[in-house]
């Protein structure tokens, strides 16, 4: 598809997996896809990547590489400005059906993003809100059915025990896993994960990471996660895909990486190497 | 290796010839401001001093304070904090509504711009001036006073609910919409629970400041017991004013007291 394309020229390009009647084997597919923010340059040049379903793409690169860009692109903060960007098989149109649409795609922060006053469960639970019923929901009214799906994610990343908690009152690597929880909720079939872990010590992010695939594999989701760290990039995604200026630079099998492939994506000396196969193996 | 000291002393910051103009600008500035409001005011402490007998001479009148008013005096304070209360409560419905539709962090600026303006012109009435049109529109009695107290409030609550909304943080209203949360959803569910202590403090704090001015309202009609304020003044009845100041006090302060200890409890 030529450049000129305006496909994914608005924010509603996340369709509602209701709306598809064929089954796509591809979760993603961007095809000369670039946006901006305002008139400042490119921050996601990409000529093609494809994602399938299920599958688990780390992506890779140095700061301001277009990492955290490419993930609010599909999730529709940034807007393409160019290009054709199909989620889950579909380019939608409809602006009405936006909000359905949403659910399809979740989205975990590296900041949480929690609401600090409220108890875990109501966060958990409010990743519901895109498949309540807006007016009852505004009155604090929920089925049982999505209470009960937000009491499984919780146990799912095992906070059954602080459920009534306030979210303030957590740790670090608690909040997050309230975040992944928030997401598990909203019955996602893509996840989408902005450096998950860059805010916890290594055990824990090793932690939130298996966490993350162990779930996401639960539902066939698909998984596409920015990570600072090549190594535990290297152990928990299928998949490798390294951006440097907006730009795709490296898209291989996670077991190919090699410390050349980091050379090349990081562009300069000095970037952390990758552990012997065996002991990362082992760790793993 | 250390600096010689000489080295250390002319890297020690020094104010701007900007910033120390600055400074003098400013302290030359609120001496200003002291004689103009002196001069103008005919402010003069001597005169004060000798007119201290007279207040002496004032409060003995007042005492013993009449105790047989008291009832009619409780009655009418009641009525007075019911006013504030309710005109506060009518204020704060107002004001969310309002607040949200001035944040500009949630309403577009078309909107939000000109609400601002109008909150600042209901802010700009006083309240007493409000209670006189309301007497006017629905006769005499609380429910003018409730109004004014109503209509006043909204001006100050509706800004600074609309400033706490705009404070709130935006990335729990991202995560919301990620999860396919509608506009109004994330205003309830994103923004309310974030701000909930803020409102809540503001809106104590300014049933505080009703209740306070409710008890002049009674002086044009609008209920409560700024009506005996006036009575037993203009009746010379020094005696019944005293009553009526030491309930007034007590409420005040129980009031307030008790709105002190919620506020702080809230987080």
């Amino acid at each position: 598809m030529s450049r000129g394309s305006t496909d994914c020229s608005n924010n509603s390009h996340v369709p509602a997996a209701a709306e598809s009647t064929e089954v796509s084997p591809h979760a993603l597919q961007l095809t000369g896809v670039r946006a901006r923010y305002g008139d400042g340059p490119w921050v996601v040049d990409v000529e093609q990547l494809t994602v399938n379903r299920g599958e688990r793409v780390a992506i890779i690169g140095p700061s301001g590489s277009g990492k955290t860009s490419l993930l609010r692109l599909i999730n529709g903060y940034v807007p393409a400005v160019e290009g054709q960007l199909q989620i889950l098989g579909r380019t939608p149109r409809d602006q009405g059906r936006r909000r359905s649409a949403r659910t399809a795609v979740a989205f975990i922060f590296q900041e949480f993003h929690l609401v600090d006053r409220a108890s875990v469960f109501d966060n958990v639970l409010w990743g519901r809100l895109g498949h309540v019923h807006p007016l009852s929901s505004l009155l604090g009214r929920f089925p049982l059915a999505d209470k009960r799906a937000a009491m499984e994610a919780i146990a799912e990343v095992d906070l059954t025990p602080q459920a009534t908690q306030r979210a303030d009152t957590l740790s670090g690597g608690q909040k997050q896993r309230v975040g992944v929880a928030r997401a598990l909720a909203q019955e996602p079939q893509i996840l989408l994960a902005d450096e998950p872990v860059s805010n916890l010590d290594p055990a824990l992010a090793d932690d939130i990471l298996e966490l993350l695939v162990r779930s996401a594999e639960r539902r066939n989701a698909t998984l596409l996660l920015t990570l600072h760290q090549p190594e535990l990039a290297r152990r928990h995604a299928d998949r490798i895909v390294g951006m440097r200026e907006g730009h795709v630079v490296h898209d291989g099998r996670s077991g190919d990486l090699t410390d050349a492939d980091l050379k090349r994506i990081y562009g300069r000396e000095g970037i952390p190497q990758l552990e012997p196969r065996e002991s990362s193996a082992r760790r793993a | 290796m250390m600096s010689p000291s000489s080295d250390i002393d002319a890297r020690i910051p020094r104010p701007s010839p900007m910033q120390s103009f600055g400074r003098v600008a400013a302290i030359l500035g609120v001496v200003a401001a002291i004689a103009w409001g002196w001069h103008g005011t005919s402010f003069d402490p001597a005169r004060f001093v000798a007119g201290l007998p007279r207040l002496r001479e004032f409060v003995g009148r007042m005492l013993p304070p009449d105790a047989d008013v008291a009832s009619t005096v409780l009655r009418s304070t009641v009525e007075t904090l019911q006013i504030a209360l309710f005109g506060t409560l009518l204020s704060a419905i107002a004001s969310v509504v309002l607040g949200v539709a001035a944040a500009r962090t949630l309403a577009p600026a078309w909107l939000a711009i000109p609400l601002k303006w109008m909150l600042s012109a209901l802010r700009a009435i006083p309240m007493l001036l409000l209670a006189l049109l309301f007497v006017s529109t629905v006769g005499l009695g609380p429910f003018p006073g409730v109004l004014a107290v109503a209509v006043h409030s909204t001006g100050m609550l509706g800004k600074f609910y609309a400033e706490a909304f705009d404070g709130a943080r935006s990335g729990p209203l991202e995560a919301l919409d990620s999860a396919g949360a509608s506009w109004l959803q994330r205003v309830r569910f994103g923004v309310l629970p974030q701000v909930a202590p803020v409102l809540a403090r503001d809106t104590l704090f300014r049933f505080e400041l009703n209740l306070r001015e409710s008890l002049a309202l009674g002086l044009v009609g609008a209920g409560g017991i700024g009506l005996y304020i006036q009575m037993y003044t203009r009746a010379f009845q020094y005696d019944k004013v005293a009553t009526l100041t030491i309930v007034v006090l007590l409420m005040v302060v129980l009031v307030e007291q008790a709105s002190v200890a919620v506020r702080q409890r809230l987080r």
